[in-house]
């Protein structure tokens, strides 16, 4: 059975193991993992199976929730990972078999960050992530925030395999600046654009126009599950990646 | 990189009062906008409360740089990203404690988007339903996420961006500055390119004019003060039913190297992409 470890520097402080029930971690006692560190927020993060993968969600927390250095609001969670909260960290040990996890499906999903107030305080978003889990719209926001939207490289000349889409703008091109990388002699600066809006991923112009599925894009285009995009020689599969 | 700016706001058709308000800073690279709400004349104060904290807090950091950092930040933010949201902390902290020591102000509240471009960095912090947008290669994007009812309704697949454009609560906000003593600040950071157009506006452009129109003026107009003030005739001439206003920023093409050269072709053809798209 998987399990989580609370470690302090080298020290273990407590270990739980991973069950049906989300594992809460943070500054509360009341949390299967209690941190005790100002840095901590009191309902932090959490850690749950979902379709027999584990993941872990931030809770709004004001610090943050790390997993192996990288920010996340949300991340499924590998054997051996680190989830970092301050100056604690949990390490995640799934070396059991992850079917056997536990198949929680849509009930293990967690309600969507939501902005209904303007209070700050825990307590406050703690009701309110309730309140919307007995709307009943959690299921319909968790699976759309299940996967992880990548641009996966089929051809072409680029300075990664796959690019995972963590930023609101993401630019192809040459320039330094650029997330997709060009390589090459005479490739524009900025050849084309992926953009997250508030209802998916759309690929845009820049100095050329990008070929989604064989055509070429008249305006912006949302992009689907497994959109062939193709620029300045550059073929990428779009994919949302567990 | 060569920054240019232009603004403008304007009462509309429909109203009395302008309670937008917005600055920019030329020497900083610092653009604020507010669109204050509030009965009488208070919405006019809480934006221009709005707007005024923001420039000055910046502005002092700029001298004294080990001024305190207000709300947590992550670490991974630029200074000026977390400059510029404990900005929006304080312009929080002031309209809320105005509101309090003057009963008949209770219930002003403001929006606030400002925008700060530090070399090729743009850091924004973001509160309520103005809007800053980016438009790079002719493609406009918004970078703010409006904190309205309607958007979080479009966020969670309740509703459709058409439904929610046509939707009679518009005006409810999620969050706005002054109505409590804390708030969530949005802030974010990105990367600039050569010849990108940043838009700064309030809700009275964006719900008179569409995105495509938008796009279309920012790329007609090279000069972002006459851009600015096409927006805000388009608004008025689509209705004008609220204060407009609008900031329109001209990122340069201008390289700092010796390699300026190499960069004359792409920046070419991205002007004739810019005229292509436009009217």
């Amino acid at each position: 059975m998987a399990k989580l470890t609370l470690m302090f520097e080298d020290k273990l402080v407590k270990q739980v193991p991973i069950g049906t029930r989300p594992v809460g971690i943070g500054r509360s006692p009341d949390n299967d993992l209690p941190v005790d560190n100002l840095a901590v927020s009191n309902y932090h993060a959490r850690v749950y199976v979902e379709a027999g993968r584990l993941v872990v969600e931030d809770l709004d927390s004001l610090n943050g929730t790390f997993v192996n250095d990288l920010r996340v609001e949300r991340a499924t969670l590998h054997d051996g990972d680190s989830i970092w909260v301050g100056k604690h960290h949990i390490k995640v040990d799934a070396s059991g078999d992850t079917t056997s996890l536990g198949d929680t499906g849509k009930k293990g999903a967690v309600a969507p960050r939501i902005n209904e107030t303007m209070v700050l305080d825990t307590k406050a978003r703690r009701d309110m992530l309730q309140q919307a889990a007995a709307m009943g719209e959690r299921t319909q926001f968790a699976a759309s925030r299940l996967k992880v939207p990548t641009l996966v490289v089929l051809s072409g000349k680029t300075d990664q395999k796959e690019y995972v889409l963590t930023n609101k703008l993401t630019v192809i091109g040459k320039s330094k600046m650029a997330t997709v990388k060009l390589k090459g002699w005479f490739k524009p600066q900025l050849a084309a654009q992926v953009n997250q809006r508030d209802d998916g991923y759309y690929v845009g112009p820049g100095d050329k126009v990008p070929v989604v599925n064989g055509a070429p894009i008249t305006g912006p285009l949302r992009l689907n599950d497994g959109d062939v995009v193709e620029v300045c020689g550059l073929r990428m599969n779009f994919i949302f990646r567990d | 990189m060569d920054i240019v700016s232009g603004g403008v706001t304007n009462v509309g058709r429909v109203r009395t009062n302008n309670e937008d308000c917005f600055r920019i800073v030329e020497p900083l690279n610092l653009f604020v906008l507010s669109d204050g709400m509030g009965g009488e004349a208070h919405g006019e104060i809480a934006s221009a409360l709005a707007v005024e904290t923001v420039v000055q807090h910046c502005q002092e950091t700029e001298n004294d740089p080990a001024m305190t950092i207000f709300g947590d930040m992550p670490a991974i933010w630029s200074e000026k990203t977390k400059r510029l949201a404990s900005a929006v902390h304080l312009a929080n902290k002031s309209i809320y404690d105005s509101a309090q020591a003057h009963p008949e102000q209770r219930g002003m509240g403001a929006t606030v988007t400002a925008a700060w471009i530090d070399g090729t960095r743009l850091s924004i912090a973001h509160v309520g339903d103005s809007r800053a947008y980016l438009l790079r290669s002719g493609n406009l994007q918004q970078l703010t996420s409006d904190h309205s009812l309607v958007a979080e309704q479009v966020r969670r697949g309740i509703l459709t961006p058409a439904e929610a454009e046509r939707s009679d609560m518009q005006s409810v906000l999620l969050r706005a500055l002054g109505a409590h003593p804390e708030i969530e600040v949005d802030s974010e950071e990105h990367v600039l390119f050569a010849n990108d157009v940043l838009l700064l506006c309030s809700d009275g452009l964006t719900r008179m004019i569409t995105e495509p129109e938008i796009a279309g003026t920012l790329q007609a107009d090279p000069d972002p003060a006459k851009a600015a003030d096409r927006l805000v005739q388009l608004a008025n001439e689509q209705g004008g039913a609220d204060n407009v206003t609008a900031v329109v920023v001209h990122i340069g093409g201008q390289s700092k190297g010796w390699f300026s050269w190499l960069r004359r072709g792409p920046r070419k053809a991205v002007r004739k992409n810019g005229s292509a798209g436009g009217k």
